[in-house]
């Protein structure tokens, strides 16, 4: 690490709006910067083509990442594989599954980290981190601490916090890590997590990513009129192409998914009640 | 000490301060004085006319006047105004050492080497008195500045204190005649009265070179060539040594106390100045030169200035700085005063100390770094030494009194400058010139290697400004490198503009403003100091010199907006008040006027509505402004300012604009201006201006030739007429020439004597009638067809010209167009390729499915192998979520909800509120979970993070969470109105439903007190009330009334709807409708009853009108026609299912949730008012509270 704290990062700017959710930005300076070595321009497209994912087009990302490409690009091909068609993923997983088995190869971050998502997506936590604690990147541990959260296990997450804060403390998935465990552990640290948005909107630019972390923040300090007002200007820089993709998207969105099986739920045991007379 | 000006000269024996405008006086050795200015740095004037050195110099205080005395035993009386002397003062017989006027009288006092001090009185220019008693030089002696007293110091190593109020009496009393004073030479002729000595102060053991006076305390200052320099006190009747300043290692020269400090001042021939302490005697501060003995000392009598002359020139300086050290944030201002964090409210000017500073301390706060995230701030203090500096970090104490605040203790660490790059981390430069990054706790997070840097400033999170000795460097902390680099000198200070988009750099004589890339947008060089400066909210730069506002806009555009009197420190800037600090840290507001720099703003900008807006409202004119606007290239805008004609017409002309120069060149109709026109009009095309120019200046030729190329062969033909009528044989001929009008020449040459050359032409062209004739159409075919040419081309001009105007709009246009095409073509392409990409996918799949053919019979003992892997990871068991934790935490329904556990949910309202029919519930059920949790993005396309908000998150810790509830008893309260509105409007069915939901929405409140408690069943009561009665007057409505039995049955409700508990207002209603029927019915006694009651609540005069006539029509005959099931006396329930009174007494069930009543049969059923609860069902009872669970 000793070679990361003292180089600059020719990547900097390509990363950093990934991860603050700023994609074309990220797309624009990854076609931008002219990388140094060839593992650098890997490094690049791997970035460039996880934030053509993240946009939701996977076509383009399908389409670039031939048979010949590096096999870390052949990781990100097979995410966004996996995110573009709903039929094939169990097919995917179980081919993952089956590459998992063999001795993987830790230093291919990228797919680790691509493996981590897909079961996550699929909800295979334990799949998930067993994947991502074979990597010791940045990016492992902050997926590793978003899988521990959304298992409600805020204590091993601080740990894996703790790790990623001896490795850079002021990288930026340290900070947004950071903000996730204080919004998970709640009480004043919900400020703190609320300035670590503030304070990336400030140095770089706002993005939905960003101020959505701030409205959570604000609601879980009971602010909402505060939070309305952070949403709204986040709606406000949704275009509306983007709405109707957002909206899209709702379908599988975990809050939907969640709100349809309450649904159900609730309709289930409604019929375990009934009045003792009828009229 | 900080050095504000400098000058190179010979030897300076004498200093004076003008007590209000910036000047300085220096006498010198050369016999030259020099009057500068030190705030501009120039040589204002110089009056040389001493002959030999000039020692003594002062300036009077009201008058402009100063007086100088020399070696060359003459006093001058001089007049800066008027550049010359007005007088001398002869009478000493030696040199004259120093001179000063009195701040009241007209006085002179001068001290000699002739052993005598002189008072001269500079009205009538006369010594009015002579102080002898020195027996050696007297080298200096001055008044007293308040009293009749003056002091001088001689070599004869004493100090005197002269009482001069004789003289005040004898000269100044009402009465006293200027005769009577002359002739004073004889000082003991009538007794020593006009000036006596009063104290010899005796303890200097060598020559005594200066004494002055405290300007308030009895107290004395003397400096002398035993290199002491001692302070004495005196009183009425003695005056004593009070101490000795031992430090000077040659001959004090001069000494001064500090005219609002607690200090002295001493200067010596050792080359060095010296600040002393007053009270501890001791030195402070020490100053020296390397090459020049110091002669002389001037304090400035209200500023915070010193002089001091020596030998090679003088220096202005002062001690310390006087900038406060300052931050703003948002409305708020902090500033360091006294020792105290003083923070001000911009809006309500409230101004409050928060916190008292530590002490230790001898230099005063140099800068300030505010962290509103965290409420701290930064403290550096810069020592004389630039390596002791420190910084001192403070949390700002939350709560405050401003009148004794807390002093809270700091963290204090070596370094240059500290200034906050995040919430939580600061970045101190250090001694050694380099980079820390610290934390709150003061402990060095890192170290980070800068580029040569001597000073940070703040830029922003994560960044910093880094000043090396040329430039300025934009540093990003966390990524290591520098971003940006900016030359500029000595950078002093840096501003942000309030977005972090611009920000200025000030050096001492130099602005530039750079935008967030640090990109330079502008530069500005200052001849005085450049002092501060903020952001106005439009974007302008306003900063302050030391005698100017000023304003900078960010395209380079900068000047005056006011003068100043003293420096100021802006602070804010906000519509047109500057909020600044002055040099007593005293917060001002200065009023500006914003107009100028508005207006080019908005010229900048284009906003042209704005301009004009301005232009038209605004009182802008004067020279100025059009000179600036005809300099920026905006004469088109100048000219809406322009009144007088000349100015408008060569506006007008400046910018093109032929119509309003017409227009102005008429008004005045001027030959120059006619012939300006013309050639414009030319220029522009415009041939009929030029045609109006040339006939208004009657010039003829240019007029011929004119119509000659536009082809305008009629007017010619006019314009050869005209000649011939003014007899212009030239301009007549040249015409006909012209024409190719060769009969006309022949003619004209005839007629002018010209009889050979009219033969001539005619011979040329022919020498008979025909030939002429023939000829004379060749001639003019051929000019005609070149004038054709010339009409043609310039039509053709013309046209190209036309051509060229739609060109650039054609391309323009031709532009968007392909841009357009571009891009649609770009979405093909993307289409296309999206196609392509959609059967790349098949393809993949089938590798993917190649893929899979190959594995399964490699993969099984790998598979194994993976599993002994695992061995040394454990994924960890889900943990304990906050929802899970509400269940554990509370017993309200809303709370299991909220957690999404609708099992626990339903139980909880089926055991408390014996709801057995949650169908209704559904709704409610899925709107407050969704408010239950919310969601954000951790990593880009990952499922999105939970988070639960909590009502008591602050707090809650781990595990003790309960939900925010959305639903407040407040909201439900407010719906009430809403439903009370429905009823009034008889639309009853919508009305039900709405009581209804706020009525289920009840048992999932969460309120907090017990008066909240009592509310929300109360709410439930007055929900119930209304249900049943418009569900029944509903019913009653659906109800025949053919038969009498009917109609009874019909008044029957009526009635019964008069007992639910309802507004005034709705009562009302319920009982004239009651009243009606029965009155209809003829059950006068009951009705009457019912306008009794109605009368009660007061309704509207005219209901309240008719309603006493009904009663009275009933009081007439007082019975009831008819028995009906309704006794209004007898008390009772109603069953809000077969709307039947259910006597006190009589058995009864009641809905669990609603306490709505039921007749017996009933039990069981799900209840008619809430449509969820099972009526007479056992229940714990409605649960809204946790104090209801104590």
């Amino acid at each position: 690490m000793a070679a990361q704290q003292g180089d600059v990062d020719e990547l900097f700017d390509v990363k950093n709006a990934y991860y603050i959710g700023s994609y074309q930005q990220c797309i624009n300076e990854a076609q931008k910067v002219k990388p140094t070595s060839p593992e650098k321009e890997t490094e690049r497209d791997m970035f460039l083509y996880r934030a053509y994912i993240a946009q939701r087009k996977y076509a383009v990302v399908l389409d670039d990442i031939k048979t010949n490409s590096p096999p870390e690009l052949q990781a990100v091909r097979m995410f966004a594989e996996y995110l573009s068609s709903q039929n094939k993923r169990d097919a995917i997983v179980a081919d993952l599954d089956k590459k998992m088995a063999k001795s993987v190869d830790a230093a291919n971050t990228t797919f680790l980290l691509m493996a981590g998502s897909i079961y996550y997506h699929e909800m295979n936590t334990d799949a998930a981190l067993r994947t991502l604690h074979q990597g010791e990147s940045l990016e492992c541990m902050a997926m590793t601490i978003q899988v521990l959260l959304s298992l409600d296990r805020v204590d091993l997450a601080r740990k894996e916090l703790k790790k990623m804060q001896e490795q850079d403390e002021d990288a930026t998935l340290t900070q947004l890590a950071t903000a996730w465990v204080n919004i998970a552990v709640g009480g004043e640290k919900l400020q703190d997590a609320y300035y670590i948005f503030q304070e990336m909107s400030d140095k770089y630019s706002s993005t939905l990513l960003l101020l959505n972390g701030q409205a959570a923040c604000y609601m879980a300090q009971n602010k909402w009129e505060e939070a309305e007002g952070v949403l709204q200007e986040a709606l406000d820089k949704v275009t509306s192409r983007y709405l109707s993709q957002l909206k899209d998207a709702h379908r599988a969105h975990p809050f939907l998914k969640d709100y349809l099986a309450k649904e159900n739920e609730f309709d289930r045991l409604v019929m375990q009640y009934a009045p003792t007379a009828t009229a | 000490m900080l050095t504000k000006f400098e000058t190179k000269s010979a030897r300076v024996k004498g200093l004076s301060f003008h007590p209000k405008r910036p000047w300085v006086l220096a006498s010198l050795h050369n016999g030259v004085i020099q009057l500068w200015d030190y705030r501009m740095c120039t040589l204002i004037d110089k009056f040389d006319e001493h002959d030999g050195p000039v020692r003594g110099i002062d300036f009077h205080k009201q008058q402009p006047l100063f007086v100088s005395g020399g070696d060359d035993y003459k006093i001058k009386v001089w007049n800066y105004k008027l550049r010359r002397c007005l007088f001398t003062l002869l009478g000493h017989l030696d040199y004259i050492r120093t001179t000063f006027f009195h701040h009241e009288y007209p006085w002179i006092l001068s001290a000699s080497d002739d052993q005598t001090i002189r008072i001269w009185n500079w009205q009538s220019r006369t010594c009015v008195c002579v102080l002898t008693g020195h027996n050696h030089y007297v080298m200096c002696a001055q008044f007293h500045p308040s009293e009749d007293l003056v002091v001088s110091a001689s070599l004869d190593q004493t100090v005197r204190v002269w009482d001069i109020s004789g003289l005040r009496k004898k000269n100044l009393s009402p009465g006293a005649v200027e005769t009577e004073v002359r002739g004073i030479s004889g000082v003991d002729l009538f007794g020593a009265s006009d000036a006596v000595v009063k104290h010899v102060l005796e303890g200097h053991d060598r020559g005594v070179n200066w004494a002055a006076f405290h300007p308030s305390m009895p107290l004395i200052v003397s400096g002398a060539d035993d290199r002491q320099v001692k302070i004495w006190r005196m009183n009425e009747s003695k005056a004593w040594e009070l101490d000795t300043c031992r430090g000077h290692y040659n001959n004090v020269s001069c000494a001064v106390f500090h005219p609002r400090q607690e200090l002295i001042l001493s200067n010596s021939e050792d080359k060095s100045i010296r600040v002393w302490d007053m009270s501890k005697r001791t030195g402070v501060q020490t100053f020296r030169r390397d090459h020049d003995r110091f002669w002389v000392l001037g304090a400035h009598p209200n500023l915070n200035l010193f002089a001091a002359g020596h030998d090679s020139g003088m220096i202005v300086f002062k001690l310390e700085r006087e900038r406060p050290a300052y931050a703003v944030h948002g409305n708020m201002l902090y500033y360091v005063k006294d020792r105290f964090l003083r923070q001000l409210d911009f809006n309500s000017s409230k101004d409050t100390a928060v916190m008292q500073l530590r002490s230790g301390s001898k230099f005063p706060v140099f800068s300030m770094s505010y962290n509103p995230a965290e409420n701290a701030v930064l403290l550096c203090t810069r020592a004389t030494n630039l390596e002791n500096s420190t910084y001192d970090l403070y949390s700002i104490p939350k709560e405050s009194d401003s009148q004794n605040p807390d002093a809270p203790e700091g963290k204090r660490s070596s370094g240059l400058t500290a200034v906050w790059v995040a919430r939580n981390r600061f970045a101190v430069l250090d001694r050694m010139h380099s980079l820390l990054i610290k934390n709150l706790k003061n402990e060095i997070v890192k170290k980070v290697q800068v580029p040569s840097c001597e000073e940070i400033f703040y830029a922003g999170t994560g960044s910093l400004l880094l000043r090396d000795a040329d430039g300025v460097t934009l540093f990003d902390v966390q990524q290591k490198r520098s971003l940006a680099t900016v030359k500029i000198a000595k950078v002093k200070y840096v501003v942000w503009s309030a977005d972090t988009s611009h920000v200025a750099l000030l050096a001492k004589h130099a602005i530039m403003i750079c935008n967030r890339k640090l990109e330079s947008l502008c530069n500005i060089h200052e001849n005085i100091r450049v002092k501060s400066g903020a952001w106005d909210e439009s974007g302008v730069f306003i900063y302050t010199t030391s005698n100017h506002i000023k304003y900078a806009l960010t395209s380079g555009d900068h000047g005056i907006i006011r003068t100043l009197d003293l420096p100021i420190y802006v602070t804010r800037v906000r519509g047109n008040s500057v909020y600044c600090l002055d040099r007593e840290c005293r917060p001002r507001v200065l009023t500006i006027d914003p107009t100028e720099y508005r207006f080019k703003l908005a010229l900048v900008n284009r906003k042209y509505d704005e301009v004009l807006h301005m232009v038209r409202n605004a009182k802008l004119v004067g020279q100025s402004i059009i000179a600036y606007l005809q300099k920026k290239g905006y004469p088109e805008v100048a000219l809406h300012f322009v009144k007088d004609e000349k100015t408008r017409f060569s506006l007008a002309l400046e910018c093109g604009n032929i119509e309003v120069a017409l227009e102005a060149a008429k008004a005045l109709d001027e030959r120059s201006c006619w012939e300006r026109l013309g050639e414009a009009a030319l220029l522009q095309g415009h041939h009929q201006v030029v045609e109006m120019c040339y006939q208004r200046t009657k010039n003829f030729d240019k007029l011929t030739f004119l119509y000659l190329i536009t082809g305008n062969l009629a007017k010619l033909r006019k314009m050869m007429k005209i000649a011939e009528i003014r007899k212009d044989m030239s301009g007549h001929y040249q015409a006909a020439l012209y024409l190719g009008d060769v009969t006309e020449r022949v003619r004209i040459l005839k007629n002018c004597g010209q009889k050979s050359l009219a033969y001539l032409t005619a011979a040329t062209h022919g020498l008979d009638e025909e030939e002429t004739v023939k000829n004379h159409s060749y001639v003019f075919l051929k000019v005609h067809s070149d004038i054709n040419a010339i009409a043609a081309k310039g039509k053709a001009g013309q046209m190209a010209a036309d051509l060229d105007m739609d060109a650039p709009g054609g391309e323009g246009w031709g532009d968007d167009a392909e841009l357009q095409l571009d891009e649609d073509g770009f979405m093909d392409a993307q289409e296309g390729l999206g196609d392509e990409g959609v059967g790349r996918e098949e393809g993949g799949g089938w590798e993917v499915e190649e893929d899979l053919d190959l594995p399964p019979e490699l993969d099984l003992p790998a598979g194994a192998g993976g599993g002994a892997e695992d061995g040394f990871f454990v994924p960890p068991t889900k943990g304990m979520s906050p929802t899970q934790m509400w269940c554990n935490n509370s017993q309200l329904p809303v709370d299991h909800i909220l957690a999404g556990s609708f099992e626990t949910a339903m139980r909880l309202l089926h055991d408390q509120v014996g709801v057995v029919n949650f169908g209704p519930y559904k709704s409610l059920f899925m709107q407050t979970l969704s408010r239950g949790r919310t969601c954000y993005l951790g990593l880009p396309s990952l499922p999105c993070l939970r988070s639960h908000p909590q009502r008591n998150w602050k707090d809650c810790g781990a595990k003790q969470g309960l939900p925010a509830v959305g639903l407040r008893l407040s909201d439900l309260i407010s719906r009430l109105q809403q439903c009370y509105q429905l009823t009034t409007s008889g639309r009853f069915e919508e009305a039900v439903e709405r009581f209804r939901v706020i009525l289920l929405s009840v048992p999932l409140l969460v309120v907090d007190n017990k008066q909240e408690i009592a509310e929300a069943q109360q709410l439930i009561t007055i929900c119930r009330e209304y249900i049943v009665g418009l569900t029944m007057e509903t019913e009653r409505k659906k109800l025949p009334k053919d038969t009498l039995d009917q109609q009874k049955r019909l008044c029957e409700m009526a009635a019964y709807f008069t007992h639910c508990n309802l507004q005034p207002v709705h009562m009302v209603l319920v009982l004239r409708t009651a009243l009606n029927l029965f009155f209809k019915l003829r059950n006068f006694k009951t009705a009457a009853g019912f306008a009794r009651r109605l009368l009660e609540l007061g309704p509207k005069p005219d209901v309240a009108q008719q309603t006493r006539k009904i009663l009275a029509a009933c009081e007439k005959t007082l019975t009831d026609a008819h028995q009906l099931n309704y006794d209004p006396h007898n008390p009772f329930d109603l069953c809000a299912a077969s709307f039947v009174p259910l006597y006190r007494g009589r058995p009864v069930e009641k809905c669990p949730l609603s306490g709505a009543c039921y007749s017996p049969p009933y039990k069981g059923q799900i209840c008619r008012v809430t449509q969820v609860t099972e009526i007479g069902k056992d229940v714990i009872g409605l649960r809204v509270s946790p104090l209801q669970f104590r």
